[in-house]
This record gives structure tokens, C-alpha cells and sequence, in this order.
């Protein structure tokens, strides 16, 4: 395996790995949090013993989110230490900011975690929410970084320096936003319906149908609010794309040739030799509208561009397809929850309506990955979109493929790990009975 | 501001080898404990340590990402010479924090525990350790400035700047000084059946960081090490030895006795005069290199970016340190301030 596409994987794996932890330990506070309400103002035990098992998945995923971000924070340099010679001083102030913000969070957690009869109830209820607040303003930040390679700014490039630069002006580029925007909505609807469908799946099994039940709501209610407003963000960020990044949005689409109206395609095998797409599904005019606003724009073809300022189309579009069928998926999904809850509560009684939301569970996150997929390999062949390239940014170190291999290996045990500590966190709620303080 | 940045890169370096430092000890003196004293050992470290060592653990990320930002040139010498050693240090802060976290959220107390016990003891031992290694390397002086287009021997390169006695010592003196300061700070939190084992522990480790720490310089010595010979060579540097030895009085006789607060901040200090006497000789050329020589302060970040980089550390600063002492005092872990 070439270096390059060691380090490639490498870091995808990483931040594939990094992504589902971070995310989570980003959006279960919130969850934990709403049930601590709860059970302050209602003072019904279920609602504490829910909070209690809630943090402790917090707590075991906000420590694999912190070790493996400590992990990728070295990783950006010992993989690509060329880009971050150039780009680490430009996007300093996200990572600076996050750092902060991180620091908030684990000082907070630490006295949620040990507050428990230790610090006044109230405050102790209010760290949680710096808790949420503070790790969502990190996710929030560390995207700007992510945006900056999108869409850079704050610096002008003269013969290859880069000159007169403007920390601020990086930290506010023009797909901070959107990205963000999407990528926090994201976080919730994966993190909800993930949480809900783990305890669906208990409810169809009958255990501790009082307390899943109660969980299940909170966490939907997070999960399919955020999954009915994505479309609009995605919406959004299909329209930067379209203006900052044309050749994303055409390897996203599988666009080859350059028309007005054009259609936009649903499914299709993509042939990127003869640069075309089979088997697809056509809606007239859609891309245009989607892209532009006007059902007759015209959307610049992948045929248009430089042979070689072009990324992997058939990843692009498939990860693409997936991300929105996903995100489509769950959008009604969530419509579907607020009105059974809103005129049909009899069907909570059914099993089917356990079942999809328990096979839902994995959809969000699903969704959320491909989506990392479609901007990411997107990007390429750039690390910093048309300033530098991702082959010019590796390390010189040969033989980083054993070093993926070590990450392969060290994160799928500590997948499985953390997924067997879930399991038996659950069957130790279902095993003890609710005590009545 | 370049001098407030600075500031916080002492400063994030000299709380990590301290609080991080500490918090690795807690795991080495478990390893190197009687079954019984492991059991004591954990419970305390559990309810000192719990609620900060996240916090702990945050220093070294604020190091770096401050290298990174203002010293991009340094940055990038660093993670490419040492690229080996540092993900070897990467992987032991991972298994630790999750070996860490698991033993006291796993919802059953079974056979598992030895899993994560003897995960943790490894990890605490192994990280300091190369993290000594790294700091070995990076004063090795077989460093080679990679200059693109020439091809390099890999383990010239790659392996020889890390991998050899003198940056093996330097970890072993890490390691120790770590349990060193983790003993002398359990010292003020141990209950009545901890105490006398803390003390103890804390003078062998006391004991074992000087043995150790005269090794290192005596073997770097007679190997030529330019790094030693720079700390040897300089008045300064030897001033602050002696001045370090002389405190070694006043700190053996506050263990012994077990004096809280006096036992703690002549352990403080000596950290302070190690560090000092490790940085100031070659400053600003801490990488001692093979090829030419590399300051820190070549090419440091413009002063955009500096400036920026100044006021945010200022802010988050003021943000950080209160809620971090509020912390520390609400749960009592610096209760002996409050006993007097």
C-alpha cells in the first residue's frame, strides 16, 4: 500500500471511530439532563435511576470521544505534518476554542459525575447542562477547522506562501455554517434515534417497560425534531456547495456533462470509465432547482473539470445516496413518532411500532458517516480545496501502513469492548427493581 | 504576546508533568503494591483523582495545539522524527483512559476487573515512559532535519533519535518522578490505613528519581550527550542542581514525617528545578539536532496569529483556572489547605 493511502485510511478510520464517541458524548448529556429535570420536579425514582444510568454511558463515551480526539489531534501532525506546518497557525483559533471548550466540559462533567449528593442539587443539575453545552461547542468549532479546508480564507497565497493572515477571518469561513449547521443536527438524530432504538428493543423484550419507555421519549424527542429540520440544512449546504465547491456537488450527483435543467438522480450505478450513470432513477429539472433555485440553471459537469481536480465520483455519489435516503428515512420516521404520540398512543401498545424504531437504531449514525464521506472524499485530490494537495500534505515517514494496521486493530477491540460494557449496563438496569427513596 | 505564549507552553507543560504526572504515578503505584494496598490505592485515587484526571489529561492537548499554532516549524520536526514513539505514547493514553473509566463504570465487578486492572497498571507504566522517550529523542541530538528530495535511512531517521539508552533513561527518570509526585500527593489525602504506605512509598520513589537522575547524567556524560554537557557547562543550570539538591533535605525530612502541605511543595518545586535545568541550558534550541540547529523561535507564527493566540489562552485562562480550583476545593482535594 502506498503511504498516501495508508495515511488516507488512517485517518478515515480514525475519525469514523472518533465521530460515533464524540457525537454521542456530545448529545446524551442533553438527554441525561432532561430526565434529572424530571426527576427533580416529578421526584419519580425511575427518572433517577434513568439519569444514573444515562451518565454512566456519558461517562464511557465521553473518555473514548476525549482519548481518541487526543489521538487525532496528534494524528493531524504525525500524518500530514506539511499541511499542518501551513495551516495549523490559520486554523489555530477553532483548535485553541475547542480546547477551552473541552476543558469547560470535563471540569463540569467531573462535578456531575462526583456531585451526587455532594454540591447543591440545583447547581448540581446546571453543570450537566454546561455538560451539553460546552461539548456541543466544541463539535461546533472543531468543524470551522474542517470548514477552513472547504472553503479557505483568512490568508492570501503568493507563490506558494501564505501571507497576511487572519485567525479570525479562518475561523469564520464560509463553510463554517452550513457545515456546522448540519453536522450538530446530524449528531442529534443519530445520538436520538440510536439511544430510542436501544431501548425499543428492550421495550419488545418486555424489560423495564416503564423506565424504556420514558427513555425512549426523551430521546426521540431530540432525535426526530433534529432529523425534520436537516432537510432544510441540507438544503442549505447543497446550495454552498453548488457556488464554492461545483465539483463536490457534481461528483455528488454524478454529473458528467454540463447542461440547463438538469435532472437529479436517485440510486444509479455509476461508470466512471465510459463517465456515466446506470440504472438510475431520474427526477427532470430537480439538480437545477435543488443547486440554484431555478429549474432551468445551469450545473457545471464533472466532464468540465481538470482531469485531475477530480474526486472518487462512485464513493461520492453512493455515500451521498445513502446519507439522504437515510436522512429522508428518518425525517418520517420522526413525523411519524409526533403523530402517533399526538393522535394514535394506542399504537405504543403494538410491537411494530417497537420494531422499526428499534431497527432504526443504527440509521442516524449510518447517515452521519456517509455524509463525512461525501465531504470529505469530496475534498480530494485537495487538502486545503485549491491551495494544497492531500499527496503534497503526507508525512515522509515511510510505513504508515503498520500504523494503520495498530489503529485497526487497537479501535475494533475497543469498539467491541465499549458495545459489551452498553450490553451489560443494560442488563444491569433490567436486573435491579426500582426503589422508591 | 509572544511572551504570554510562551507562558502558557511552560505553563501547560509544567501542570501536565505535575497533575498528569501524578495521575500516571497513581496507576504505577498501584502496579508496583501488595493486593491489599492496590485495593487501597484504587479507592483513594478514585476519590481524589476522579472528578479532575479528564482535566489532568487536557494539558498536554493545549501543549501541543500551542506548538502547532505558534511553532508550526518545531511542530512539524517533532511528529516526524518522533512519529514512533509518540503514537506508542497515543496508544497507551488510550488504553489507560479507557481502562480507567471502565473498572469504575462497568455495571458488574467480575473477572473483567483484572483485565482492566492489569490494562491500567501496563499503560500507566509504559506512557510516562515514552513519554520520557520522547523528550529524550527530542534532546538526542540525532535528530536529522528532513529536507524533501534526499533520501533518508529509515532507522537513521526514524528510529535511532528515540531509540537507545540515553532516551530509555530519561523515560525510566519520567516514570519514577511521576510516582514520586503521585506518593507525596496521596501523602495528604490518604486515610488513616493509606497513609503509612504513602509515606513509605513516597521515599522509596524519592530514593529511586535521585538514583535515576544521577544515572542519566553520568551515562549522558560519558557518552558525550550534548544535551548534558550543555546542563554541565552552565552555571546556571548547576546552580539550580545544587539548589534542588539542598531542597532534597527539607523534602525527605516532610515525607518522613508526612507533613502535608510542606511535603507537596518541595515536591512542586523539584519538578520545577528539573524542568528548568532539562530546558534552560540549550534554550531555544530545544531539539538538539544532527544536522544544523532548529530554535523555536525560527518562524514562529505571524503576529496575527500570536496576538490572537495570546488573548484567547488569557481568556480561556480565566475561564479554566477558577472552574478548576472550584473543582478541585468542592470535593476536597486540597482539603488539607482547609485543615490547617
Amino acid at each position: 500500500m502506498e503511504n498516501i493511502d495508508a495515511a488516507r485510511l488512517q485517518m478515515a478510520f480514525t475519525l469514523i471511530f472518533h465521530i460515533v464517541f464524540a457525537c454521542i458524548g456530545m448529545v446524551m448529556p442533553f438527554f441525561m439532563i432532561v430526565s434529572h429535570k424530571k426527576w427533580l420536579n416529578t421526584a419519580n425514582p425511575v427518572y433517577l435511576q434513568l439519569t444514573k444510568a444515562w451518565q454512566k454511558g456519558v461517562a464511557i463515551f465521553f473518555v473514548t470521544g476525549a482519548v481518541s480526539g487526543t489521538a487525532l489531534s496528534f494524528e493531524l501532525g504525525l500524518l500530514w505534518p506539511e499541511f499542518m506546518e501551513h495551516a495549523g497557525p490559520i486554523i489555530g483559533m477553532p483548535f485553541s476554542l475547542e480546547g477551552a471548550a473541552f476543558f469547560v466540559e470535563a471540569i463540569a462533567l467531573g462535578f456531575y459525575l462526583y456531585g451526587w449528593n455532594k454540591i447543591p442539587p440545583k447547581f448540581h443539575w446546571f453543570t450537566g447542562v454546561i455538560v451539553g453545552v460546552a461539548g456541543v461547542a466544541s463539535g461546533i468549532l472543531v468543524v470551522s477547522a474542517n470548514g477552513w479546508m472547504n472553503a479557505p480564507s483568512g490568508f492570501d497565497y503568493v507563490d506558494g506562501q501564505f501571507l497576511n493572515i487572519d485567525p479570525i477571518k479562518a475561523l469564520l469561513n464560509p463553510a463554517w455554517f452550513t457545515q456546522a449547521l448540519h453536522m450538530v443536527l446530524a449528531a442529534f438524530t443519530a445520538t436520538g434515534f440510536a439511544v430510542a432504538g436501544i431501548h425499543a428493543f428492550q421495550i419488545l423484550r418486555n424489560k423495564q417497560k416503564e423506565l424504556h419507555k420514558k427513555a425512549f421519549k426523551i430521546a426521540i424527542t431530540f432525535g426526530a425534531i433534529a432529523a425534520i429540520l436537516q432537510p432544510i440544512s441540507g438544503d442549505i449546504s447543497a446550495k454552498d456547495v453548488a457556488q464554492r465547491q461545483p465539483v463536490k456537488l457534481a461528483a455528488m450527483e454524478a454529473h458528467y456533462e454540463t447542461s440547463k435543467g438538469v435532472p437529479l438522480y436517485i440510486g444509479g450505478i455509476v461508470d466512471q470509465e465510459k463517465k456515466e450513470v446506470n440504472y438510475k432513477i431520474e427526477i427532470p429539472k430537480a439538480l437545477s432547482f435543488l443547486a440554484f433555485g431555478d429549474f432551468n440553471a445551469e450545473v457545471k459537469g464533472l466532464n468540465d473539470f481538470p482531469e485531475d481536480e477530480i474526486p472518487n465520483v462512485a464513493i461520492v455519489h453512493y455515500a451521498f445516496q445513502v446519507m439522504v435516503g437515510l436522512g429522508g428515512l428518518l425525517m418520517f420516521a420522526g413525523i411519524f413518532f409526533f403523530f402517533s404520540n399526538w393522535k394514535k398512543k394506542h399504537w405504543f401498545d403494538k410491537k411494530l411500532f417497537w420494531k422499526v424504531f428499534a431497527f432504526l437504531a443504527p440509521a442516524g449514525f449510518i447517515a452521519l458517516e456517509a455524509g463525512w464521506i461525501v465531504t470529505e472524499v469530496g475534498r480530494q485530490p485537495w487538502i486545503i480545496h485549491k491551495i494544497m494537495r492531500t499527496t503534497d500534505a503526507v508525512t515522509p515517514m515511510p510505513g504508515i501502513v503498520y500504523s494503520f494496521y495498530l489503529y485497526v486493530v487497537l479501535y475494533t477491540i475497543l469498539t467491541i469492548t465499549v458495545a459489551w460494557l452498553l450490553r451489560r449496563q443494560i442488563k444491569s438496569l433490567n436486573s435491579t427493581l426500582i426503589t422508591t427513596l | 504576546m509572544i511572551s504570554v505564549v510562551l507562558f502558557f507552553l511552560f505553563f501547560s507543560l509544567l501542570l501536565y508533568v505535575l497533575l498528569g504526572g501524578a495521575d500516571f504515578g497513581a496507576g504505577i503505584l498501584e502496579l508496583f503494591s501488595s493486593e491489599d494496598n492496590q485495593k487501597i490505592t484504587k479507592k483513594t485515587i478514585y476519590r481524589v483523582m476522579g472528578p479532575v484526571w479528564e482535566a489532568n489529561h487536557i494539558w498536554i492537548i493545549i501543549l501541543i495545539v500551542i506548538l502547532w499554532i505558534a511553532f508550526p516549524l518545531y511542530y512539524k520536526v517533532m511528529v516526524t522524527s518522533l512519529h514512533i514513539p509518540i503514537t506508542l505514547m497515543l496508544l497507551g493514553i488510550t488504553l489507560r483512559g479507557v481502562a480507567f473509566v471502565f473498572r469504575h463504570y462497568d455495571a458488574y465487578v467480575d473477572e473483567s476487573q483484572h483485565v482492566y486492572n492489569w490494562l491500567f497498571h501496563v499503560s500507566s507504566l509504559i506512557t510516562p515512559v515514552f513519554l520520557g522517550m520522547i523528550f529524550g529523542g527530542m534532546v538526542s541530538g540525532k535528530i536529522i532535519l528532513i529536507t524533501k528530495d534526499i533520501p533518508l535511512d529509515f532507522v537513521e531517521a526514524y528510529i535511532n533519535p528515540w531509540f537507545n539508552v540515553f532516551s530509555f533513561l530519561i523515560g525510566l527518570f519520567f516514570a519514577s518522578l511521576c510516582t514520586f509526585l503521585s506518593a507525596v500527593l496521596l501523602i495528604g489525602e490518604a486515610d488513616e490505613e493509606g497513609y503509612p504506605v504513602y509515606v513509605r512509598k513516597a521515599k522509596i520513589a524519592t530514593i529511586v528519581v535521585v538514583i535515576l537522575g544521577l544515572i542519566t547524567i553520568i551515562y549522558g556524560y560519558v557518552t558525550d550527550s550534548t544535551f548534558v554537557k550543555s546542563i554541565i557547562h552552565n552555571n546556571i543550570s548547576i546552580g539550580l542542581i545544587l539548589v534542588s539538591a539542598a531542597f532534597l533535605y527539607p523534602l525527605w525530612y516532610s515525607v518522613k514525617k508526612g507533613i502535608r502541605i510542606a511535603s507537596r511543595v518541595f515536591a512542586g518545586i523539584q519538578v520545577l528545578l528539573i524542568i528548568t535545568v532539562a530546558l534552560y541550558p540549550h534554550h531555544p534550541n530545544f531539539l538538539i539536532t544532527k544536522n544544523g540547529t532548529i530554535n523555536l523561535l525560527d518562524k514562529i507564527a505571524p503576529n496575527a496569529v500570536i496576538d490572537v493566540l495570546g488573548a484567547s489562552l488569557l481568556v480561556g485562562g480565566l475561564l479554566i483556572v477558577p472552574g478548576l480550583f472550584h473543582l478541585l476545593k468542592s470535593f476536597k482535594m486540597i482539603k488539607i489547605l482547609e485543615r490547617k
